[in-house]
């Protein structure tokens, strides 16, 4: 028996390790280990008051902060059937955009790009490639100015609350959001040419089964209250109130993180599943970035998540415009956040942050305190999909060197783009 | 001169402050060049993991045996030691449970199995090593930040605010949200540095950076009592990011 080990999994978030054990050419046992500590967010806000839920939990992650604040007041807001203006809609689908935009950058560019150039790091690829880099830092940027815009600050947005916005944004302010995005709009070519160049990841292929949110209109983070699941050309559909089907009850003793299965099969979360569910959305600009790419769907390797973030830098950049654009029409209106009036319920909210599904589901007293609360992210959906694909790599490698089958399987780990502090926290038990 | 060594870790926490590190976008090339980090496990796969540490930055809370470990070899190879963000500062939102039994949390969240989880009360960084420098805030402002490398290759300590957030909200003409608005507002007790960015936007301060010195919570419960706040969320709002007694 002979196993390979990456102990601590470097340019993620979070604390996190990789162990293969290997009985001659066939793999014994994958396990994707957790060594985040547990903070206990869920039990720790029993009791809180539903103003002080959305700022609590946010914390549950940084580079998803928003996300988490979003999903947070959306459910708070089903539970106390609570419906917010059209214009408050669309700065929080914008919200969404500038934290996708960051969040695809900063992976794509600063963690997920070394590797393919053989860097140990941006730091190190900026010496010889400063063009590649500043381009990420600058989309990153960008993504940042539209969470500090809408949001009040880029990490753990603070002017998102229930019924609404503290203060919505100026017109002078949108004004200037517009003029970067129409930089973004370069630039967003300019990553997929990027991308382009970068040499081929092929050596992991499998079968996979996609989720992601069912939006209306095809092309939301924010608005929609199902889950679609497609595998082979079959589709299934989850409502937001049946979402405990998505994961299993099973608490793993290597991980933090509780491991989910649809039908019995892991599935992936992401923006390559988003796109899987919504391909209509793969239009204009898009196509053509597609075919630059070399992307088709459906995909049969998750390498090819890395492409679908790229591809949607440019969608980001054009629904951030579109947004814009439109709010500029209508005319931003100085408004205040809708009355809440707390009432005994549950509230079940779905969103697509930068990394897949998100879930929060809570419980109120009629006073408006949390009764319980449950959060489902995407890095812990994904953690049976990573398992499983981490034994498909080390079984399609022909080679045995431990170096190859350790760098592919960090490869796959980035694809990911996992958000390892996110992943412990999960379902409660029933 | 040889460049300062430098590391950054997170223990355990949301990773925001490093985060806000890398969302320096327009100093980060510049600030690498007058640094030489050695160990900086969220950005690079290349790390040196015991050579001597002219200086350490630290994020989170020590909320497991193997974090402690963690930081007490972290103080051993550095000179000095920087708590970055409230919860390295102050133990930060996952200090919540103090005076909760967390063996019954653990398995409630992840049932039996969850008792074989390394895992202790929250704790500060400086509960379990000796902290040199101090900067809050959920996350880091990235100003406080450069500021304190900027002194640091200096040989000097920044200094931040040690006022509440009302001195700032005041200088900037806000509406008061507690007087004026009858809203349960932190700002009196929390530490400035902020630019009382949520009063500003019309929104209550939850005290996400930790108190101010000298701060007299005592005093804001005894105004939001009289304004008909139940005291028992008054206390569980004061000390949703630090370890406010109201007693």
């Amino acid at each position: 028996m002979s196993v390979v080990v990456i102990e601590h999994l470097a340019r993620v978030e979070g604390h996190g390790g990789i162990t293969v054990e290997l009985e001659g050419d066939s793999v014994a046992s994958v396990r994707f280990d957790v060594f985040e500590g547990a903070r206990l967010l869920e039990p720790l806000i029993r009791g809180k008051s539903y103003d002080e839920v959305a700022p609590t939990l946010s914390r549950i992650c940084s580079i998803c902060s928003a996300a988490h604040t979003l999903t947070s007041l959306k459910a708070t807001e089903n539970a106390f059937d609570v419906h917010v203006s059209p214009q408050t809609d669309l700065l929080r689908e914008l919200m969404f955009r500038g934290e996708s935009i960051e969040s695809h950058a900063l992976h794509l560019f600063l963690l997920a790009a070394p590797d393919y150039l053989d860097y140990p790091s941006a730091i190190a690829m900026a010496a010889d490639k400063p063009a590649a880099v500043l381009l990420g830092l600058r989309m990153k940027k960008l993504g940042n100015l539209i969470q500090e815009t809408i949001g009040g600050r880029a990490i753990h947005p603070v002017n998102a609350v229930p019924g609404g916005f503290g203060k919505p944004p100026t017109v002078d302010q949108l004004i200037e959001l517009r003029s970067g995005l129409t930089q973004g709009m370069a630039d967003s070519d300019a990553a997929i040419d990027m991308m382009a160049s970068l040499p081929a990841a092929d050596f992991c292929h499998s079968d996979t089964v996609y989720a992601a949110l069912r939006s209306p209109n095809l092309d939301s983070y924010y608005s929609g209250d199902e889950v679609m699941a497609v595998s082979d050309g079959n589709r299934a559909i989850v409502h937001a109130a049946d979402y405990k089907s998505l994961t299993s009850e099973q608490s793993i003793p290597h991980s933090h993180a509780k491991h989910s299965s649809f039908r019995g099969r892991p599935f992936m979360v992401g923006s390559l599943a988003r796109l899987t569910v919504n391909p209509r959305r793969l239009t204009g600009r898009l196509a053509v970035a597609m075919k630059r790419l070399k992307f088709q769907l459906p995909a049969d390797n998750p390498m090819d998540n890395n492409k679908a973030q790229a591809l949607e830098l440019i969608s980001d950049v054009e629904r951030a415009l579109e947004i814009i654009e439109q709010l500029l029409r209508a005319g931003v209106k100085d408004e205040r956040p809708v009355p809440i009036h707390p009432r005994a319920g549950t509230g079940t909210a779905i969103t697509e942050a930068p990394r897949g599904l998100l879930i929060h589901s809570y419980t109120y007293d009629a006073a408006g305190c949390i009764v319980s609360a449950d959060v489902i992210t995407p890095t812990a959906l994904n953690a049976a999909s990573m398992e499983l694909h981490f034994r498909r790599a080390v079984e399609q490698c022909a080679d045995r060197e431990e170096a190859v089958i350790s760098k592919r399987l960090q490869m796959i780990a980035r694809a990911y783009d996992p958000c390892i502090s996110c992943s412990v926290h999960l379902l409660r038990r029933a | 001169m040889s460049k300062p060594t430098v590391g950054i870790f997170g223990l355990t926490g949301c990773a925001g402050d490093q985060l806000a590190i890398l969302n320096c976008e327009d100093q980060l090339l510049d600030l690498v060049a007058l640094i030489d980090v050695r160990e900086f496990l969220m950005a690079s796969s290349e790390n040196d993991t015991e050579c001597s540490l002219d200086l350490a930055l630290v994020e989170g809370a020590v909320v497991s045996e193997r974090d402690a470990a963690r930081l007490q070899a972290i103080r051993k190879r550095s000179k000095a030691l920087v708590a970055l963000g409230t919860c390295a500062v102050w133990g930060g939102v996952a200090a919540m449970d103090r005076g909760l039994d967390r063996r019954k949390l653990i398995e409630e969240v992840y049932g039996p199995t969850g008792l074989g989880y390394d895992s202790i009360p929250a704790q500060a960084l400086h509960e379990v090593v000796k902290v040199d420098l101090k900067v809050t805030g959920c996350p880091i402002e990235k100003d406080h930040f450069l500021a304190a490398i900027a002194n640091l290759l200096n040989g000097n300590a920044p200094i931040y605010p040690q006022y509440p957030v009302c001195t700032e909200c005041r200088m900037l003409e806000n509406n008061c949200m507690l007087v004026e608005r009858g809203e349960p507002c932190c700002g009196p007790i929390t530490a400035a540095g902020c630019q009382a960015r949520c009063p500003g936007l019309r929104v209550a301060c939850v005290g996400c950076r930790g108190p101010a010195t000298d701060f007299n919570a005592p005093s804001l419960v005894a105004m939001l009592a009289a304004k008909g706040f139940d005291r028992q969320r008054i206390a569980a709002r004061l000390r949703t990011f630090a370890p406010v007694e109201v007693a």
